[in-house]
């Protein structure tokens, strides 16, 4: 591992909240728990591990959630959504009509991180994220528990994304604006591993002619073969390393596959062009201490090489993970930023 | 922002439970509410302590990476929510280090001495866990939308039977009556054979008893042996039973390592299903099985049989056949707060532990009494010094007072619990055991007062009563975990899922739990008080000479 441990974790320690430290610092020792040398992976662990929370009527600031599941694939998806004015419609979930005819709603497909292993759309972490997303974008929120490796490994994790943004995009009861504008209007967002998933899927809609506004990317998950620069200087400093990150790839990609895979090089030698394709606009959100940076940066390059429309948020000071808890300005100037995307006539 | 700048948290606020409930219900005010909201309970004062264990883990990590995969393979964790315990036991397993104080040069950086306190007994945090618990509740709803079809005659049916409880609950039971034809009209054009309208079906049929024929309602609910049959159907059919006894034997045995004499105290016998495998693991148990004792409680036999002693004879006879020395007795009861302690004859030389599969729920229901049935219940288990009181219970709250809620509620969880048995494998005993839960259903919904036993409540309620009652929780670990999703995985479909929640072990169906096993152990008096005074004042009467 580059430079001491104890170097390393001085380094961590200065620049996020005592709390996140705890919070990140024991997911990253949990995480050295379930990986094996192998590359399996102890899930049985990993579940018992996962905090998790179930969905609620009740609705906590405002926002209530519930579990959809699609009986042919088993596909859970958790929808969050504004509660009613209404207390005596609490618990009775509305799927007969549209969520508005006056004013657009945005509809945010979400996909959790965990480096395409870890976490689950129940796991605390992620559902309240979720919850403060419907708060903060003014949204409703679709939080894809889409299969993970290395037990289901590429494509498992798009067609799930794929089939979930059928899904959505079917519900009557998703649709909103008015007149002829009623449709769904669908975001799709993740963060790391999610990230890389929402690029995908959104590739895969584009081609489909099946429209999405935008895609929201946190610090998402792409990588190459060679090594970057980025990637040799922060190895270790700031939680995560080279070494599970490529475990994770090793996880997800198929058997002897590297990481020039298209999955996981986007526009690589082996991807092909966005060009001429009516793909959404994009936030990318990078953070200045995620060792991955200089792939999400040529993430972003590529996307405008390729003529779309692209904006970089760029959050020098930050860490991986500094969206889980309000307790920092990278949260709010995130929020702030996924709320103009999302309503841009406010 | 500085480092560990200030760590106030504006965003979401939740109770210190991992479960939701309305932002009223703020974290105790040393929890650290950001982490909270993560899933982790951690008072602020800790969060010092925990940071350096978790250093000096990664170090560890680091250094003896062997050690890690042995962690990971073979030790036995715990609870992972209370994280300044958690760390602390990972610190043990490593067996680097005493727990004391850390030397300051690892200070965090921004130059604050490190006030740690001493090594943080577990004692101590439980003692706050009750604290924390005390905090009202705000009643959680679990919800799993009635998925199963989205056709419009489904969705029709859901609201009209919220609208027709909410007009049972207001008292106008002639529009409760017109609404149940309507819905009876709707089933015929619905699929009844699964899904919404199955569930359906069932809620409608229990409506309509409540407002047409309250006066069979509260009559009993079928004989003694019919209610055994549809157990016994209801534990073939699906894992929850399974689960429940599996997980209650896997923490009955380990409380009774040690020991020569062991006595379980089991609430419900029926056909004794739980017991056999006990049986089998206490015989081949290392050093050879104890002397076991057996006393099951069940209901009186009309017929003159006394089935409770049947039960206890082909038990005896398969302990002989493991060479385990075994005695049984049964107590007949129809109720649970009708049995006495001097009926069990405990010995106080044996271990004993209380087995409560789904029983304790029945004692809810009385009006503010004095003495409760379940605190007359609680505090003679609690007497009887258990090694460990084994509870199973529904998770949901169906105990709740105003009748739309428990009809919501109730309407959510049996579809789930529908949905979950549709998914197992197609037998004879499926369509019995719907039954049994059909049972349930028309006691959640049709009765009132005494004849309402099916007071279903949640593990945080259960946490905080038996908290109060004196019991502090005994964790279910990752091994019980860990054999459980075994289980799962022989007896069971697709969908199921067993959930640790700090300590307990849920089994649900996707992501809503629908059954919740917890260990329970009595609190010494010297733990129940972090005062010194009162310490001191007990250490003085203990000892005569003290002046």
């Amino acid at each position: 591992m580059a430079g001491s441990n104890e170097v390393n974790v001085n380094e961590s320690k200065k620049v996020v909240p005592l709390n996140t430290w705890v919070l990140i610092s024991n997911f990253k020792l949990a995480y050295n728990l379930l990986r094996r040398a192998d590359g399996t992976f102890n899930r049985e662990l990993a579940e018992f591990l996962d905090r998790k929370v179930p969905a609620n009527t009740v609705p906590v600031d405002g926002v209530f959630s519930f579990d959809h599941v699609d009986r042919a694939t088993g596909l859970l998806n958790r929808v969050y959504q504004f509660a009613p004015q209404n207390e005596s419609q609490w618990g009775i979930v509305n799927l007969e009509q549209p969520l508005s005819t006056t004013e657009v709603v945005p509809v945010i497909i979400f996909f959790h991180g965990g480096s395409f292993t870890h976490s689950s759309a129940n796991s605390a972490i992620y559902d309240t994220f979720c919850r403060r997303l419907v708060n903060t974008c003014k949204a409703v929120v679709v939080s894809v528990n889409y299969r993970r490796s290395p037990e289901h490994r590429y494509p498992c994790a798009y067609e799930d994304g794929w089939a979930a943004l059928k899904w959505v995009k079917s519900r009557k009861w998703l649709q909103s604006g008015k007149g002829k504008d009623l449709k769904v209007h669908v975001y799709l967002a993740g963060d790391s591993s999610g990230g890389n998933i929402a690029h995908h899927v959104a590739v895969k809609a584009a081609e489909a002619e099946v429209e999405v506004i935008g895609n929201i990317l946190l610090h998402p998950m792409f990588a190459g073969q060679k090594r970057t620069e980025s990637e040799k200087r922060l190895d270790g400093k700031y939680f995560v390393t080279i070494q599970d990150r490529d475990w994770y790839w090793r996880a997800f990609l198929p058997e002897g596959e590297d990481r020039d895979h298209p999955a996981c090089h986007v526009f690589g030698p082996r991807d092909k062009s966005l060009e001429g394709l009516k793909f959404p606009k994009s936030l990318v959100v990078v953070a200045g201490f995620d060792l991955m940076q200089d792939w999400q940066l040529a993430y972003v390059q590529g996307l405008k090489n390729a003529g779309q429309d692209v904006k970089l948020l760029f959050l020098k000071q930050a860490t991986i993970g500094f969206y889980f808890l309000p307790n920092n300005e990278h949260f709010y100037c995130l929020m702030e930023e996924m709320k103009s995307f999302v309503n841009p006539d406010c | 922002m500085g480092p560990y700048g200030s760590t106030t948290c504006s965003g979401v606020s939740r109770s210190a439970s991992s479960s939701s409930s309305s932002s009223v219900t703020k974290p105790p005010a040393d929890i650290d509410g950001c982490l909270a909201d993560a899933g982790y309970k951690v008072r602020s004062s800790d969060l010092r302590h925990v940071a350096q264990r978790l250093e000096r883990l990664e170090t560890v990590m680091v250094n003896s990476p062997g050690d890690l995969s042995h962690l990971a393979s073979d030790a036995v964790l715990y609870n992972p929510s209370d994280l300044a315990t958690w760390v602390d036991s990972l610190l043990t397993e490593f067996n680097h280090q005493p727990l004391i104080s850390l030397p300051s040069d690892l200070d965090f950086s921004d130059g604050a001495v490190i006030n740690n306190p001493a090594a943080l007994p577990r004692e101590t945090w439980t003692d706050n866990s009750s604290v924390i618990a005390a905090a009202p509740q705000q009643n959680h709803n679990q919800l799993t939308v009635v998925t199963a079809m989205e056709e419009d005659s489904g969705i029709r049916l859901v609201h009209l039977l919220v609208t027709c409880a909410e007009s049972v609950q207001r008292g106008d039971l002639a529009l409760a009556g017109s609404l149940i034809e309507n819905m009876q009209a709707l089933l015929t054009r619905v699929n009844t054979s699964c899904g919404i309208g199955k569930v359906a079906g069932y809620f409608i049929d229990a409506l309509s008893r409540r407002i047409f024929s309250p006066q069979t309602v509260g009559s009993a609910s079928g004989s003694v042996h019919e209610n055994e049959l549809l157990y016994h159907y209801f534990y073939e059919a699906c894992p929850y039973l399974k689960f429940a006894h599996f997980t209650a034997n896997q923490a009955i045995l380990e409380a009774f390592d040690g020991h020569d004499c062991v006595h379980v105290i089991d609430f419900n016998l029926m056909h004794g299903l739980q017991w056999p495998a006990l049986i089998q693991a206490l015989a081949l148990r290392p050093g050879g099985p104890p002397l076991l004792r057996l006393t099951g409680i069940g209901p009186p036999s009309p017929d003159g049989r006394d089935s409770l002693r049947e039960i206890g004879l082909r038990l005896a006879e398969l302990a002989r056949s493991v060479n385990v020395g075994f005695a049984f007795r049964g107590v007949a009861a129809s109720r649970l707060e009708d049995v006495k302690p001097w009926m069990l004859q405990v010995n106080p030389k044996e271990a004993v532990a209380v087995n409560s599969i789904m029983q304790l729920h029945r004692l809810l229901g009385s009006d503010t009494n004095r003495n409760s049935p379940i605190e007359m219940v609680l505090s003679w288990i609690r007497n009887l010094n258990p090694k460990i009181v084994a509870v199973v219970e529904q998770e949901a709250d169906h105990n709740k007072p105003g009748f739309l809620d428990r009809f919501t509620e109730a309407l959510y969880y049996y579809s789930n619990m529908f949905d979950s048995l549709e998914a197992c494998a197609m037998q004879p005993e499926k369509a019995l055991a719907e039954i049994y839960i059909q049972r349930e259903i028309c006691n959640v919904v049709c009765c009132e007062g005494a004849a309402r036993v099916e007071r279903h409540e949640p593990l945080d309620k259960w946490r905080t009563r038996l908290e109060q009652a004196g019991f502090r929780p005994l964790h279910l670990g990752s091994n019980a975990y860990k054999q459980a999703s075994m289980l799962l995985t022989l007896f069971s479909a697709e969908g199921y899922r067993v959930e640790e929640n700090q300590g307990c072990l849920t089994l649900g169906w996707h992501n809503r739990p629908l059954i919740a096993a917890s260990g329970w152990q009595v609190m010494s008096m010297p733990e129940a008080t972090t005062n010194q005074e009162a310490v001191g004042i007990i250490n003085q009467n203990n000892n005569p000479n003290h002046i």
